[in-house]
């Protein structure tokens, strides 16, 4: 029983260890992709520092020059990124 | 998401049509396809001279550029559909124009064309130059395809 729950537990921290690392990129791929998005429709931004992640498709983007945006899908398929007060 | 980035590559139609117009260039053209000189001589007649070595293949068949696009991780699923947004938006202004309805004259379309072509190529440039140079190399194909009321309008059907 004790050798079930080390192999088990060795197994989280494995599977932990290699989550983390894919977690932080996504992460930092969202940011540019949002920063991009946010470039071409002309906004300012600078670059996205922070993401809040609002359901699927939907995000609060917070923007190194302090500027924030709400950026998402619509229900006819086009982007739409809207300055946040 | 997933059914987004799959309908994603149904668009970006302009980039996909380079191919195809490059396909028709090559096919005119009795040299070899894999052996073509770059885009930007061929598209600009180049004189009958003896031909140049193969050059290595900067032009893409639609299946590879297809392919490349939607296989690029140098540009986010949102901006992808971004991208997808405004060549959208574009073609619905050459249709206008077609129709007569659109106040836009064939330069502020070109400028729109131009403006849109350097925002993908800001994009690709720098994390996948070999897309980016097939893109540039179809640039001027893809607009005389859009230039021309017949040929767009083949597009549209």
């Amino acid at each position: 029983m004790h050798r079930l729950t080390g192999v088990l537990a060795h197994a989280l921290v494995v599977a932990a260890l290699f989550a983390l690392p894919t977690s932080a990129d996504d992460d930092e791929a969202l940011k540019k992709d949002l920063t991009a998005v946010i470039a071409l429709h002309g906004l300012p931004c600078g670059k996205v520092v922070a993401v809040k992640v609002l359901a699927e498709s939907d995000y609060n983007a917070s923007c190194e020059d302090g500027n924030r945006y709400h950026v998402h899908l619509n229900a006819e398929g086009r982007v739409v990124v809207e300055k946040q007060k | 998401m997933r059914v987004a980035h799959v309908a994603l590559f149904q668009l970006l139609p302009l980039l996909l049509l380079a191919a195809c117009s490059r396909r028709e260039a090559v096919t005119s053209d009795s040299g070899p396809a894999n052996g073509a000189a770059p885009p930007g001589i061929r598209a600009n007649a180049a004189p009958p001279v003896a031909k140049a070595p193969a050059a290595p293949a900067a032009s893409l068949d639609l299946n590879t550029l297809e392919a490349q696009l939607r296989e690029t991780k140098a540009i986010g699923l949102f901006t992808k559909i971004t991208l997808k947004n405004q060549v959208d938006d574009l073609l619905g202004q050459f249709r206008k124009y077609y129709q007569g309805k659109a106040k836009p004259t064939m330069k502020d379309l070109r400028r729109s064309y131009d403006l849109l072509m350097m925002k993908v190529l800001s994009l690709l440039q720098d994390e996948d130059q070999r897309l980016a140079t097939a893109i540039v190399s179809s640039r001027e194909a893809i607009w005389r395809l859009l230039a021309n009321e017949k040929t767009f309008a083949t597009l549209q059907g």
